[in-house]
């Protein structure tokens, strides 16, 4: 031991290193981080993920093109229905497959429907994190609904398989378009009260602002893409770069804000939701009529040309891609996708959490919005 | 990609294979050795953002081939044209015997985490990567477990069915 310097002068003897999750009530998922503190101060922060590592990538090299689809969508529990995009949009690159005009628009609303799903799930936790049990209960309640009609066009509640390669495995039922209309009406009318309840809430700035806060450098540095760039200003999203389904055929915006800190991201997210729900509306006035599925050739003797590609879409996190291999078989060769959480989670919050205080880890992290099995995979 | 940059790269580089698909994806094949410089030239020329850094086991080929996914950021970007938006897929190959690579975090910050998961799954020594610790997994394996040789069924048949069960008390 060392004699000669009086207690508490020494530095690591007052540093700690510190476990925060994954069995702990301010982790958000399977994950968790090590922290070394000083005092309230965190001087370096180290994510440890792995608590949900399934080997999906592995396991869909055994199994065919169709039978992925039941693991894509377990990769982000929150918000399956980019993941199902993603995937058909790879397979439909290398096989060189067609979607009908209809399934590009039908695609966008679903999309946008579960972006709306996945950004009430994070407005949830987030508002829970802060103590905003009220808001939590109405975002859990509208996220309940978007999940009914989840239901009646798809049979699933959570994963729902919708998207295939080709198309999209329906039409929307008799009726259904006015269902969504109604229900997201019914949301859209609750925003006054989201915002003087929440967005506008003094406790919400108070407790958000500047908290986490990653620069414009700092994210571009650090694979930072969705929200944690757009909160730097930057009009940085995928459905603009390289539109996909029907993204191009109505107008929209990309919604930023300058800061980068928490607040910024949550405002972010909250904007985006209201544009959803617009460019919803606008692609159900668009929406073309006609056949939604192309006939696939019979998928338990469906070899796909040997070939590579990489895909990306915009999911409610940021930019999702897939790297797929085929080497003509009826199984993919290689997987590998590459998920928003996976820098934001890891690289992001590692940078963000350094010098902030303990009691922020859980308010970073969830305003980073990462989910842990997107990480894992 | 850009026609300009597609001429400044030919020039710059002797030894590059750049095809280019339909739909403006564009992939270039390198050695291994004109790596780091071809990756620095990229990022200087506005590709900034790395994806995805990623392996395909040619179990057959006895090698490794490491695919560098790099694309551009923009701030506005209808500014930008159409041939920039897409992303470009570098790839080199190297040998499966003895698999070590540079790391690029020099060039990519981000690229620490990628470079980290390689190691743990396909047993690639990434030099001057300053924590190869394993990320995701949980034990060890007598194979690098995403390799094509790794057996995941024999693997699991023999490390799961060996646990006794409860309804089978004199097993």
């Amino acid at each position: 031991m060392n004699t000669e310097k009086p207690a508490g002068q020494d530095r690591s003897a007052r540093e700690l290193e510190m476990y925060f999750g994954p069995q702990h009530l301010g982790m958000v998922g399977n994950f968790s981080i090590t922290l070394n503190v000083e005092g309230d101060r965190i001087i370096k922060a180290a994510a440890n993920p792995g608590y949900l590592h399934r080997g999906f990538e592995k396991l869909m090299e055994l199994r065919t093109w169709i039978q992925n689809f039941p693991m894509v969508c377990r990769i982000n529990v929150v918000e399956p229905d980019s993941m199902e995009m993603i995937y058909s949009m790879a397979v439909e690159k290398l096989a060189g497959i067609e979607v009908p005009e209809r399934a590009h628009y039908v695609r966008s609303i679903y999309l946008e429907l579960a972006r709306v799903g996945s950004h009430l799930f994070g407005l949830w936790a987030y508002a829970n994190m802060l103590g905003f049990d009220t808001v939590a209960q109405w975002a859990m309640y509208h996220r309940d609904l978007v999940l009914d009609l989840f239901e009646e066009l798809t049979g699933g509640r959570v994963y729902h398989i919708y998207i295939w390669p080709g198309g999209v495995r329906r039409d929307f039922p008799e009726g259904f378009a006015d269902k969504l209309v109604n229900t997201l009406h019914a949301i859209g009318g609750c925003v006054p009260d989201y915002d003087a309840a929440f967005f506008e809430n003094r406790v919400f700035y108070e407790r958000a602002r500047g908290i986490g806060t990653v620069t414009r450098e700092e994210a571009k540095e650090m694979g930072g893409t969705g929200q944690v760039l757009r909160a730097t200003g930057m009009e940085y999203d995928i459905r603009k770069v390289q539109p996909y389904a029907a993204y191009d055929k109505v107008p929209w915006s990309v919604h930023t804000r300058e800061d980068g800190d928490a607040y910024s991201r949550i405002w972010v997210v909250r904007d985006e939701m209201i544009e959803s729900v617009h460019m919803i509306f606008k692609l159900l006035e668009a929406m073309p009529r006609g056949e939604v599925y192309n006939r696939i050739p019979n998928p338990f003797k469906w070899n796909i040309p040997p070939g590579e590609a990489y895909v990306r879409c915009e999911s409610s996190r940021g930019e999702l891609g897939l790297y797929l291999v085929s080497d003509g078989g009826d199984r993919p060769y290689r997987v590998h996708f590459r998920t928003p959480s996976y820098p934001h989670g890891l690289t992001v919050l590692e940078k963000a959490l350094q010098d902030a205080s303990i009691a922020d880890v859980g308010n970073i992290m969830i305003s980073l919005y990462v989910v842990a099995p997107e990480i894992d995979r | 990609m850009n026609d300009a940059l597609r001429k400044k790269l030919s020039s710059t580089f002797s030894d590059l294979q750049i095809t280019a698909a339909g739909d403006g994806d564009t992939s270039i094949t390198v050695p291994k050795g004109s790596l780091m410089s071809l990756l620095s030239f990229l990022k200087s020329q506005g590709y900034e953002h790395l994806g995805l850094i990623s392996c395909v086991d040619w179990v057959e080929q006895k090698e490794f081939e490491l695919i560098y996914i790099v694309s551009a950021y923009m701030s506005r970007d209808h500014e930008h044209g159409e041939q920039e938006r897409s992303s470009i897929i570098v790839k080199t190959r190297i040998s499966r015997e003895e698999p070590r690579f540079l790391t690029v975090i020099p060039v990519y910050g981000n690229a620490e985490p990628y470079e980290r998961e390689l190691h743990e799954l396909f047993g690639i020594h990434f030099e001057g990567h300053p924590r190869l610790i394993p990320l995701l997994l949980e034990r060890e394996y007598p194979v690098p477990p995403f390799r094509k040789d790794f057996d995941t069924r024999k693997y699991v048949k023999e490390v799961f069915d060996s646990v006794p069960s409860l309804e089978d008390p004199e097993e």
